[in-house]
């Protein structure tokens, strides 16, 4: 438990000197910011100024469940990122034969953001939220929206051998992300195309609001991370 | 300490390191030498616990390679031939945070930097440092925990000679305080100088193993080659154990007539060409 404190602690250390990943922590408080004060007044505006009774608030429940994923993507994006520079200074090879060992390292690396992220996430959605949700519901959202982040952080960390291509590949591995989208906007059965995708299933459970639409999401979630995983173990 | 039997290891379907057995003593240096790709790096990374799909059994400290728990990395230290370092953090940085995986006492750093000639560059960012810098760092990474295996691969590639000795002497300095030592290197000066034991590790296989004296001697004695002018430079050699027997010799010492007289030993290069057949390089 020493060692992978340590290594929590070695990687905040290393974000403060990298003023990209350090920018990329506080953008979930800002995002909150603009989707709690900023939507409804452009929602006023705009409203207002085309004599219509709603515009953007038939979409306040997809807004709060793109907020979901958002903290815990941008924390498992950061530690993506500084993964993959570990990876390049082989630093990441050399913590594999100290104490730390490789299970350390995945707890170090996406076991304690993944952690964090989720109580934040628990923390912020009741304080920025749009539309109502239950406590059980917020709960079920910000796991599975956890289980998001760890897959794009995986994704990243599995598919790029270095931080440009790590780049690249979350620009990526967002689009994942935007399964959440399709429920709401496509409502014949086309929209099971993207059924593979967990957030397809968190966007159906706040489409029609009902949580047992969670369980496909975890369950396909578990499905992405253990394929990753290996995937990214095999590479390292 | 170390104990390999049967050893049998492959990236393919092909083998690469096929049915190898040896054992290493406590205290002891102990050489891998060979050519780039002949199973070196493969080996140590068995005995270190990277690779785990081996067949047959490596164990070392009593504990079997592919069963290694977070604690067997309490007493190995690892010294890889490049730099493991966080460039961004400084040569400090680095060293506290990886002396704070451990959980036994670690080596102050400020000693250890001051060993290898570091103690006015420990503030200064990895990124700048130079390569024989970063080698030198590495090195004493490996020591960071006091470890009773130490496994250095090319220790003193990339030093210039004065660095070269000093690391050599730290080397001997970790075998006299009792540590065991396993050494990867093409470089048959340093394997000559360091090691009590060496193999020869040829397309992953055991081709010779013993002390460095014994395998030299093995080819047989040193010649001496001697010169002398008689209407024109004539050169002749002899076996240094049979130079009594040298009629020629004799009778040149004894009128004074020799240009020039010089032994050659055999080196480790030599015994390795002679028994695989290839050069170290």
């Amino acid at each position: 438990m020493r060692a992978i404190r340590s290594s929590f602690f070695q990687m905040l250390a290393y974000m403060r000197r990298d003023m990209m990943l350090f920018a990329a922590c506080p953008a979930p408080i800002l995002a909150g910011l603009f989707f709690r004060y900023a939507i409804p007044f452009l929602e006023a505006v705009l409203a207002d100024y085309f004599h219509m009774p709603a515009i953007i608030s038939p979409y306040y429940r997809l807004i709060d469940v793109l907020f979901v994923m958002i903290t815990p993507t941008m924390f498992c994006f950061v530690s993506a990122m500084v993964s993959l520079e570990e990876a390049d200074e082989k630093t990441a090879a050399y913590l594999f034969i100290t104490p730390l060992g490789r299970t350390g390292y995945l707890s170090a690396r996406l076991g304690l953001p993944a952690v964090i992220a989720f109580l934040v996430t628990v923390i912020l959605l009741p304080v920025f939220k749009l539309t109502t949700f239950s406590s059980i519901a917020i709960l079920l959202l910000a796991a599975c929206g956890t289980l998001q982040g760890v897959i794009v952080a995986l994704l990243v960390a599995a598919l790029s051998s270095n931080r440009l291509e790590g780049m690249a590949i979350t620009k990526l591995s967002m689009l994942t992300v935007f399964g959440a989208v399709i429920p709401f906007f496509v409502k014949d059965s086309i929209q099971y195309a993207l059924c593979p995708l967990p957030s397809f299933w968190i966007g159906k459970a706040g489409s029609e609001n009902t949580l047992l639409y969670m369980f496909p999401a975890f369950a396909l979630s578990a499905i992405w991370i253990c394929f990753l995983l290996k995937w990214y173990l095999r590479k390292m | 300490m170390i104990q390999v039997s049967n050893l049998s290891f492959s990236y393919t379907r092909q083998p690469f390191i096929s049915d190898m057995s040896f054992f290493v003593s406590s205290g002891e240096i102990f050489g891998f030498l060979g050519p780039s790709g002949a199973g070196k790096s493969t080996l140590q990374k068995v005995l270190i616990g990277m690779l785990t799909a081996y067949q047959g059994s490596a164990m070392v400290n009593g504990i079997e390679c592919r069963h290694r728990t977070r604690r067997f990395y309490e007493d190995i230290g690892v010294d890889f031939e490049f730099s493991t370092m966080y460039e961004k953090l400084t040569a400090k940085e680095n060293l506290q945070f990886f002396s704070s995986l451990y959980e036994k006492k670690t080596r102050p750093i400020d000693e250890l930097l001051e060993m290898v000639g570091l103690e006015h560059d420990g503030d200064k960012r990895v990124a700048d440092y130079s390569k024989g810098m970063k080698s030198r760092l590495n090195f004493i990474k490996a020591l960071l925990h006091d470890p009773l295996l130490l496994c250095l691969d090319e220790p003193t590639s990339g030093l210039d000679p004065t660095n070269s000795r000093m690391m050599k002497n730290m080397i001997l300095a970790e075998r006299a305080k009792g540590k065991t030592i396993l050494l990867t290197t093409h470089n048959m000066q340093d394997a000559a100088e360091l090691c009590d034991r060496v193999a020869f590790i040829v397309n992953g296989k055991i081709c010779a193993l013993d002390s460095p004296h014994n395998l030299i001697m093995s080819k047989g004695a040193a010649t001496v080659t001697y010169t002398w002018i008689d209407n024109g430079e004539h050169s002749a050699s002899c076996p240094i154990d049979r130079l009594s027997d040298d009629e020629q010799l004799k009778r040149l010492i004894a009128n004074n007539c020799l240009q020039s007289i010089h032994s050659s030993e055999p080196n480790l290069n030599d015994i390795f060409m002679d028994i695989t057949g290839r050069t170290l390089l």
